[in-house]
């Protein structure tokens, strides 16, 4: 049980980059970015060319992979999204589908099929108040965290940060306080690149690297975004934490294999009882 | 080569009709369907599975199938739409397509999991002579589309198509007029739901054989890519579009003689990036599409 516990909020803080990077984007973008699952597999597989095929460090190749899969989706955004921004949701929701698809298949035309790993050194997982954990479950919550605080500075304390989420809550009220949105967007889709890329590396430690690791995903990042309220991101945290533990625990009364059911019905509870999510600004419609 | 050629036109015939079911769901009535890969799925499996293990025949279990989809997805907009937009609506279809594929993955006992489906019957099996079935599955395949596009005509010019258009361009003011927002929305879902069993019905019989890995996102994709190219609410034009876009995906078979040392993953992960890429252009520069929605013309002399 405490075991169970604990594999899910590993589960939890897994999900917490990508859904940040996705109520980043929602909040910046007012629309729900299907591509996200795919982007992490790929800044994965980036990261384990690097990491594995030219042999530096993980640490090394993750960073350096961040930043560039930042700039990637600048570019991305640029040729994908600019010019549908007028278009209306539904319209750059199929765009963000069809981005997905290539780009999950960009990596399974590069590696194939085949699950692939990190070149990380295996270590004994070891044992605090009967609970086994094992190293890559350190790190990933360590990373985790780091990111975290380093993304609640960005928002709070810098002036960039705090112009995201200006541009989240009122585009054209921050426009007249003199706040270009095409810079925020750039930044807005270099930062939740940054954040997949660090999302996707987890993923692969805890699991392995094959295509669909990131869109098997998507659900829960989703029902992570939408329980915290999207555009929300400390709501995207705890409600990521909530999913991972839901669903790790509600493996011991439903077969393991419709885990997915949960993160769903946690979306379905959401949208009946409470749609703005637990931290989200109540919707009106104009 | 012509038994190849029937076997393509069958396989645009019920690609058409699952494309002109997203086509009524989304094109006309504004409503964008993500689980369209794990309805069908739906659609097919109830339809086998009525007939191997209901015992209906082939006229009953399509029905059935058509039945079984068509609540789904009523259930699925009715919860859904009652509280909140479309930007959740498309997450939640994504999310209930991904656990239909999973329990055809997983329910062994009713499914048999990734072994998948076999000796599925076929609509007058056993009257029809065999080396003659191909020509009959064609002709029952083009009836069968002919039929749904006439239906889904009929409806989108019926007064409710009326309602489903101004649905989709602004509830509000549908709402405003005194249209049951909700409820056109939910039988707009339903009734494309109807066909994305049809098409599913279908696919079983004529593979006679399914598995949940031919029910992959790809079905999304090119069913995308038919509405898009066709133009959205555009019917005829979604039969085209699917159309070249299944001669493309079956003729792309052939790349795989021309660039020697690839692969089957390889091809078909490079025909999904042409689709995918595909969309996203003609979503930029072709929005919509390459025939226009049918409008009412009223000749004025």
């Amino acid at each position: 049980m405490l075991q169970t516990a604990f594999n899910g909020f590993v589960t939890g803080i897994i999900v917490t980059l990508p859904a940040l990077a996705i109520t980043l984007l929602f909040g910046v973008l007012k629309f729900p970015n299907f591509a996200v699952g795919a982007m992490m597999t790929l800044a994965a597989y980036l990261v384990f060319a690097l990491n594995v095929q030219l042999g530096w460090p993980l640490v090394v190749a993750t960073a350096v992979a961040a930043v560039a899969f930042g700039g990637f989706l600048i570019m991305v955004d640029y040729l994908t999204f600019k010019p549908l921004r007028e278009r209306g949701s539904i319209t750059l929701m199929v765009a963000s589908l069809g981005l997905g698809f290539v780009l999950e298949n960009i990596a399974r035309l590069g590696y194939g099929n085949t699950a692939r790993s990190f070149a990380i050194e295996l270590a004994r997982p070891f044992r605090f108040l009967d609970i086994r954990m094992n190293r890559e479950q350190m790190i990933i919550i360590g990373v985790s965290t780091l990111a975290m605080v380093a993304m609640y500075v960005l928002l709070t304390r810098m002036p960039i940060g705090r112009a995201m989420r200006a541009v989240s809550d009122n585009p054209a009220l921050a426009l007249v306080r003199g706040i270009e949105s095409p810079r925020i967007i750039r930044w807005t889709w270099f930062i939740a690149g940054m954040l997949l890329a660090i999302g996707g590396v987890l993923i692969g430690m805890d699991r392995a690297l094959e295509p669909p690791m990131g869109s098997s995903y998507l659900i829960a990042v989703f029902a992570a975004a939408i329980l915290g309220g999207l555009g929300s991101p400390l709501g995207a945290f705890v409600g990521a934490l909530i999913i991972g533990i839901v669903s790790e625990l509600s493996t011991l009364v439903i077969p393991p294999n419709y885990r997915i059911g949960i993160p769903l019905c946690v979306i379905a509870l959401i949208l009946v009882f409470r749609p703005q999510g637990l931290f989200g600004q109540p919707y009106i419609r104009k | 080569m012509i038994s190849f050629l029937i076997l393509i036109s069958i396989v645009v015939c019920f690609s058409a009709i699952l494309a002109l079911a997203l086509n009524f769901q989304w094109g006309v009535g504004g409503m964008v369907n993500f689980g369209l890969a794990g309805l069908y799925a739906l659609g097919a499996y109830a339809c086998a599975l009525l007939m191997l293990k209901a015992g209906m025949n082939t006229f009953f279990a399509t029905i059935g199938a058509m039945v079984i989809v068509a609540v789904v997805c009523g259930v699925v907009a009715f919860v859904t739409l009652r509280v909140t937009e479309e930007d959740y609506f498309a997450i939640v279809t994504l999310g209930v397509g991904e656990m239909l594929r999973l329990v055809a993955l997983n329910e062994d006992w009713l499914t048999k999991g990734a072994l998948g489906l076999t000796g599925i019957p076929r609509p007058l099996g056993d009257l029809v002579p065999p080396e003659h079935y191909q020509y009959f599955m064609l002709g029952l395949s083009v009836a069968l589309l002919l039929g749904t596009l006439w239906f889904l005509n009929a409806i989108a010019r019926s007064p409710f198509g009326r309602v489903m258009r101004a649905v989709r361009e602004d509830d509000v003011v549908a709402a405003t007029l005194g249209k049951h927002v909700l409820w056109a929305r939910v039988r707009i879902f339903a009734i494309g739901g109807a066909f994305i069993g049809l098409a599913g019905s279908l696919h079983a019989f004529y593979y006679q054989y399914i598995d949940p890995t031919q029910f992959s996102n790809i079905v999304i994709a090119y069913a995308f890519m038919a509405v898009i190219a066709g133009g959205r609410g555009a019917h005829r034009g979604t039969i085209w579009g699917a159309a070249v876009v299944m001669l493309l995906l079956e003729g792309s078979r052939f790349v795989k003689d021309l660039i020697p040392g690839i692969d089957s993953d390889q091809l078909a992960a490079i025909r999904i990036i042409i689709i995918g890429v595909g969309l996203i252009m003609l979503l930029i520069y072709k929005p919509q599409g390459f025939l226009r929605e049918y409008r009412l013309q009223v000749d004025l002399k």
